[in-house]
């Protein structure tokens, strides 16, 4: 029993042991299985502990986003805050500013209204009379010597158009047609119109003349209405008349005792009562150009009166230029020897005769060819043309005078008045000439301009003429 | 020798109808002078002058009127006549048709020259 059992007993402990290392293996086995899902579980565990990393990473930089964020909003707030003060204080400033502008503005309308009401008794009250238009001439404003000149109440005036109320004549009582009246004229072109010549005619036909100012009323560029501003100068006119007839009786006066001494002098000289000595012929003929001045002077006068008060007698007739400018170049011929002038007188073959008032013609050649000889220095050199230009005659005369200083030329043709360079060199000239040859020519329809661009270089006058002369109508 | 023509003057200025009858007696005319258009016309028409020179204004009667008188009467409708005047010839008060009769001049005194006007009455008298 002791073997037996013990073998029994060892091979009991063998099976446990196998059983146990069985066990083991199983235990071996199912502890690797854990192990591998602990491995699996760690690696899991590891890529979590990763992706854990990742996100408090991510978490962190938002966390500084955040952060950077939070500050720019701080910032943001700050300057908000800043800027609402600001805001605060600007809404304030406007406030106050619009406060005083419109204090300001009420002021400015109420001292707008002052002057307006200042203005408007001005306009109203001006010796003057004045009417103003609109854009399209309809009357917007009528002064009280308005409706007095004409003789029309501001309510049958006002909002209507100005050319139902005021027309116009010139001098010989042709009307001037609508679209040529200054306010036509301001409307259209933004023309400015000053004249003497126009006469207003009223409803019962009575014309009286005026002197008026028309002048265009401009905003930005456009123009928005007109104001005219007329004077009745009946008086002025019936002075100036009063005045060229007492010009023209004086000097018709004058006549007489200049004729005395003219024909006694005479007779001294031509020795009709006895031979004179040499000194005596030369006193007396001192004597006797003076009186001859005298009498030219006068005689330009009376030109200057007639021409002024239209008492010309006009009698026009066939001319021919061409003759009369040589009788009148024939006539002074002795001036043209004394100053040894150079001179040259050109009449183009195909000058048709004129019809015209030789005595006019004859008058306008003889001023501007004296004025050429007497204001041309010996030697010089004078050039007299008469061509047909534009089917008009054209007078040209060009000399190498002394010419006229260049801001004189604008008078050159006033009465009375004598250019600063020739007034020294001759004293003989009346200032009259010029001012006659000027009517004249105006008068006959014709035009008188002059070029001396240089002083001391000559200068050089053009008449042009209508070989038929609508003239004389107008000079009666 | 050929008789002496005579020359009528009427002229109210002293100075001048002197000095008109002055030349005319040098240059060989026969002169008649009267102050004023009366005088004028009254002479005219009794001594038959073969020109007269007129003044237009004068007291008395002015040229014009003389004028007319002188031109209605029958010797006197062709006697030549030089109205001799200062009055510019468009003086509207004395402004003489002169197409109405050829015989009929008009010289301004202040542009004439003495010895032209005796010319010019010469010329006109056919000397």
């Amino acid at each position: 029993m002791n073997k037996k059992t013990s073998t029994s007993a060892s091979d009991d402990i063998i099976l446990n042991l196998n059983v146990l290392a069985a066990e083991k293996e199983d235990a071996r086995q199912k502890l690797a299985i854990t192990a591998g899902k602990l491995a699996m579980t760690a690696k899991k565990l590891a890529i979590t502990a990763n992706e854990k990393e990742r996100v408090r990473r991510k978490l962190a930089i938002t966390a500084l986003e955040k952060e950077r964020v939070r500050r720019k909003l701080a910032i943001t707030a700050t300057k908000l805050a800043t800027t609402a003060k600001k805001l605060a204080v600007t809404a304030m400033n406007l406030r106050i500013s619009h406060e005083t502008l419109e204090r300001k503005v009420s002021e400015r309308t109420k001292s707008l209204e002052i002057v307006s009401a200042k203005e408007g008794a001005i306009l109203l009250s001006i010796g003057d009379g004045l009417i103003a238009t609109d854009e399209i001439g309809i009357i917007i404003l009528i002064n009280k010597t308005a409706e007095k000149l004409l003789g029309k109440r501001r309510e049958d005036v006002v909002g209507r158009p100005f050319s139902n109320i005021t027309l116009f004549e010139n001098e010989t009582s042709e009307p001037i047609p609508l679209e040529m009246h200054p306010v036509s004229m301001a409307l259209r072109n933004g023309t400015t119109t000053t004249g003497t010549t126009y006469y207003n005619m009223l409803k019962d036909e009575t014309r009286f003349p005026v002197s008026i100012t028309v002048t265009p009323v401009i905003l930005n560029g456009n123009v928005i209405g007109t104001i005219k501003i007329f004077r009745d100068i009946t008086y002025e006119r019936d002075i100036d008349k009063a005045k060229t007839e007492f010009v023209s009786l004086a000097s018709h006066q004058l006549r007489t005792p200049l004729s005395t001494v003219n024909w006694y002098a005479e007779m001294l000289l031509a020795g009709d009562v006895g031979e004179l000595n040499k000194r005596q012929i030369k006193y007396l003929q001192e004597v006797y150009a003076s009186n001859q001045r005298m009498v030219e002077l006068v005689n330009a006068l009376l030109d200057v009166s007639s021409l002024e008060l239209g008492t010309f007698v006009i009698e026009p007739r066939s001319t021919n230029i061409c003759v009369l400018a040589r009788n009148v170049i024939h006539e002074q011929k002795p001036q043209i020897n004394i100053k040894k002038v150079r001179f040259q007188f050109i009449c183009s073959k195909n000058i048709p005769h004129m019809q015209a008032d030789p005595k006019l013609l004859r008058m306008v050649l003889q001023n501007i060819l004296s004025n050429s000889i007497k204001y041309t220095p010996t030697g010089g050199k004078i050039k007299l043309s008469i061509s047909v230009i534009k089917k008009r005659v054209q007078i040209k005369i060009s000399d190498t005078g002394y010419g006229i200083p260049k801001k004189q030329h604008h008078k050159i043709f006033t009465k009375l008045f004598r250019a600063d360079n020739v007034r020294e060199k001759d004293t003989d000239g009346t200032g009259l000439g010029l001012y006659i040859v000027k009517s004249i020519v105006e008068k006959s329809g014709g035009k008188i301009w002059f070029e001396s661009p240089v002083e001391d270089k000559g200068t050089t006058f053009f008449v042009t003429l209508p070989i038929k002369s609508e003239v004389i109508k107008s000079f009666i | 020798m050929q008789l002496q023509k005579t020359i009528l003057i009427i002229e109210d200025e002293k100075s001048l109808r002197e000095a008109l009858v002055d030349i005319m007696n040098l240059k060989n005319f026969t002169s008649l002078d009267a102050r004023n258009g009366k005088e004028g016309v009254k002479i005219a028409l009794a001594k038959h002058p073969d020109l007269i020179l007129l003044d237009l204004i004068m007291p008395e009667m002015d040229g014009l009127q003389a004028f007319q008188k002188i031109r209605q009467d029958a010797w006197g409708k062709n006697v030549p006549i030089i109205v001799l005047t200062n009055l510019s010839e468009n003086n509207e008060r004395f402004s003489i048709n002169k197409t109405s009769n050829e015989q009929t001049y008009y010289l301004i005194k202040s542009d004439w020259k003495l010895h032209d006007i005796v010319k010019k009455i010469q010329e006109i008298l056919g000397e």
